[in-house]
């Protein structure tokens, strides 16, 4: 039997100001004599979702901000109603709580425990059998009979998480609340939440913008869209999918801001005039195999004479995680450039990374280390590879298998 | 109904710790504490018996600081867990909006605060009778159930207030005020009898006089304040005749204002 039942579930919330009285009561006048009254407009956050979920999954609800994650959520705990369509959930619902959302800064760590302990349905004797433990995970026995209000912000965030994840439920609901704390707390955290999902055989609803913890925890993925569900499958299926609208989306963003130059710093010495990228056959392109070389094409013209300076090119994800680069300055005799338009390529081998989206960054400094251009997000390029299933990797590289006695090429 | 109060059974260890946080809360960094409770009803009886001396209230054998501190003790009760019920469901927006119980939680754990200070207040009256040499009587019985009236009656503003207050604040900012005004249609700085006494024997306003007495009565006050009165001190179980409009009031208003709040609470976290 399902735990979770959805039924064609729909949310609309009406846009726009408040209602004042005065409205009101213009619209119930209206009403009275049967006049048309003013409809605001209304958003749908939900549009008629249906799933269900069985005893024991643990799915990660993924989508972009506004994708309707929240109110979903929202309705299974109970907290709102459904506009129309239906909402079942057979068990009890703990929601991990936006952490220290229940905290009363007057009030000492431990009468926070009790309060919020209670407010989260457990009684006077749970906590009690439970205090300790709560306390030594959030490592605060010292400061647990201070006001919360003395607390630093990562202490109340670790007592808040330490009391959240020791309620007892059979549908737990976990918005966004396992990144908490210095790293040594997140690592002990993220164990925490992967004991309480894998060993407890409880049914938990995942919530992330993580999307590496969805695909770690989860045993199945919903990507929501709009309010609607995009995809409904294994993590690696609706992450992949996830990350490959994702980038179209941070493209189609890049187009606006490089016609803008908002990306650019620069002492107007150097103009960029234009980025390509190369394929092995040296024609433009977007898009590029990642065993195949790679050429970024960078023209640029500078207003005067620079000896010796330093040029840098190199990649990054659309994280700003840097992954290749490489400066003139390695170079050991190294060029000068006169006043003029110039055309430099950087060409790789191979671009040995997963498929997806990739941005070429450019800086310029003269041989006193003045930056004269800095640029990032110049342009953007779609990597493509042979090998079906992306995911849980990063590096791309070409594998070989030695199993009793056969090879395998992968 | 019964549903209700068995729903309601369940969720007292939670109405109990919000309750304890309100009290914790506001007493905490007071070096004064719990006193402060207090401080309401002792300076209002100080001011009415202050004035009494000037204007000449007819308030019988009863020595007048006992009288009014014993009409305050309900009257403030009545009117703070009314006011304070009517704000508690916004107070609460952070819960609200994150974790579901039944919300006539918060108006219920805003009287239950008040009912610990009402506790106080029956300290100090034990003091001031002591003092005027009053010893309570068989009729003391009445208290309790005086005084679980009195919750029914704030119920009744609070429940509709609190949800309308979701809707629109203007409720939470006006019923403080319209409720101190009200003080004065109550027998708070003079006596019930005094109300009788000019109505239904001297008759002052002329045919009107027995209907102005009812519309008087409907206000459940009235019959409260004059029964606590009476089973503290004159020794006389509760009156039937002075407590019946208001009672009738209540009996309609009471389920109306429950089945309002359920239907708008449904929403509460969307419009909050």
């Amino acid at each position: 039997m399902a735990v979770i039942e959805v039924k064609n579930l729909t949310k609309e919330y009406q846009l726009g100001a408040l209602t004042t009285i005065k409205d009101s009561v213009k619209n119930l006048l209206k009403r009275i004599l049967g006049k048309p009254i003013e409809e605001r407009k209304r958003f749908k956050a939900l549009d008629n979702i249906s799933f269900n979920i069985e005893k024991g999954e643990v799915v990660g609800l993924i989508g972009t901000n506004g994708a309707g994650k929240s109110t979903l959520l929202k309705h299974l705990a109970h907290i709102t109603t459904p506009t129309s369509g239906e909402v079942i959930v057979n068990g009890t619902v703990a929601p991990l709580i936006e952490v220290g959302a229940g905290f009363v800064p007057d009030l000492t760590g431990r009468e926070n425990i009790y309060l919020n302990g209670t407010i989260m349905g457990l009684n006077r004797k749970q906590i009690d059998e439970k205090i300790d433990e709560i306390i030594e995970f959030a490592e605060l026995e010292e400061f647990i009979d201070t006001p919360v209000k003395r607390y630093s912000s990562g202490m109340a965030v670790r007592l808040g998480f330490s009391v959240a994840t020791s309620i007892d439920a059979d549908i737990l609901i976990v918005d966004e609340v396992l990144a908490v704390g210095d790293l040594a707390f997140q690592r002990k955290c993220f164990e925490r939440m992967e004991s309480l999902i894998k060993h407890q055989n409880k049914t938990v609803l995942l919530v992330s913008h993580n999307i590496r913890q969805v695909e770690r925890l989860c045993s199945r993925a919903i990507l929501l869209d709009h309010g609607k569900v995009l995809s409904d499958s294994t993590p690696i299926d609706v992450t992949e999918l996830f990350y490959k609208r994702s980038n179209e989306m941070i493209q189609q963003r890049q187009k606006k801001v490089t016609q803008k130059n908002l990306a650019i710093k620069g002492s107007g010495e150097m103009e960029l005039l234009d980025i390509t990228i190369l394929n092995h056959e040296g024609e433009p392109t977007d898009k590029i195999n990642c065993n195949t070389p790679l050429t970024i094409r960078v023209q640029f013209e500078l207003k005067e004479d620079f000896d010796k300076p330093e040029l840098v090119i190199g990649t990054h994800r659309t994280d700003f995680v840097y992954l290749s680069s490489s400066s003139t300055a390695l170079i050991e005799d190294r060029p000068s450039f006169k006043a003029g338009i110039h055309m430099v390529d950087y060409c790789l081998e191979h671009y040995p990374l997963i498929p997806g989206v990739y941005c070429v960054r450019v800086a310029f400094f003269d041989n006193n280390g003045r930056q004269v251009f800095h640029g990032e997000t110049l342009k953007t390029f779609t990597l493509v590879g042979d090998r079906k299933r992306a995911g849980m990797r990063t590096l791309e590289l070409p594998t070989k298998w030695y199993i009793e006695g056969n090879t395998y090429q992968v | 109904m019964i549903a209700t109060i068995k729903n309601l059974l369940a969720y007292r260890e939670l109405i109990l710790v919000l309750a304890w946080k309100n009290i914790a809360v506001r007493y905490k960094q007071a070096y004064m504490g719990l006193a402060w409770a207090v401080l309401k009803p002792l300076t209002l009886m100080l001011i009415f018996t202050l004035v009494k001396t000037f204007v000449g209230i007819e308030s019988g054998d009863i020595p007048y600081p006992l009288l009014v501190f014993a009409a305050l003790m309900p009257w403030i009760f009545f009117q703070e867990s009314a006011s304070e019920g009517v704000n508690s469901v916004v107070a609460h927006t952070a819960l609200i909006k994150k974790i579901y119980f039944p919300r006539e939680i918060f108006p219920l754990v805003a009287m239950t605060t008040k009912l610990l200070e009402l506790a106080i207040g029956f300290f100090i009256l034990s003091l001031l009778m002591v003092y005027y040499g009053y010893m309570p009587t068989a009729t003391v019985i009445w208290v309790p159930l005086i005084i679980l009236y009195t919750m029914l009656v704030s119920l009744c503003i609070s429940l509709f207030g609190s949800a309308v207050n979701v809707y629109f604040r203007d409720m939470g900012q006006a019923l403080p005020v319209v409720l101190s005004l009200f003080m004065y249609a109550s027998p708070v700085i003079y006596p019930l009898a005094l109300v009788k006494e000019k109505l239904l024997i001297q008759q002052v306003a002329g045919d009107w006089s027995n209907t102005l007495y009812t519309l008087y009565t409907l206000n459940p006050l009235a019959g409260i304040i004059d029964a606590f009165q009476g089973a503290l001190f004159r020794n006389e179980s509760p009156d039937p005749t002075t407590l019946l409009p208001g009672m009738i009031l209540v009996l309609v208003i009471l389920p109306f204002s429950y089945l309002y709040f359920k239907r708008a609470e449904a929403y509460f976290a969307d419009v909050i």
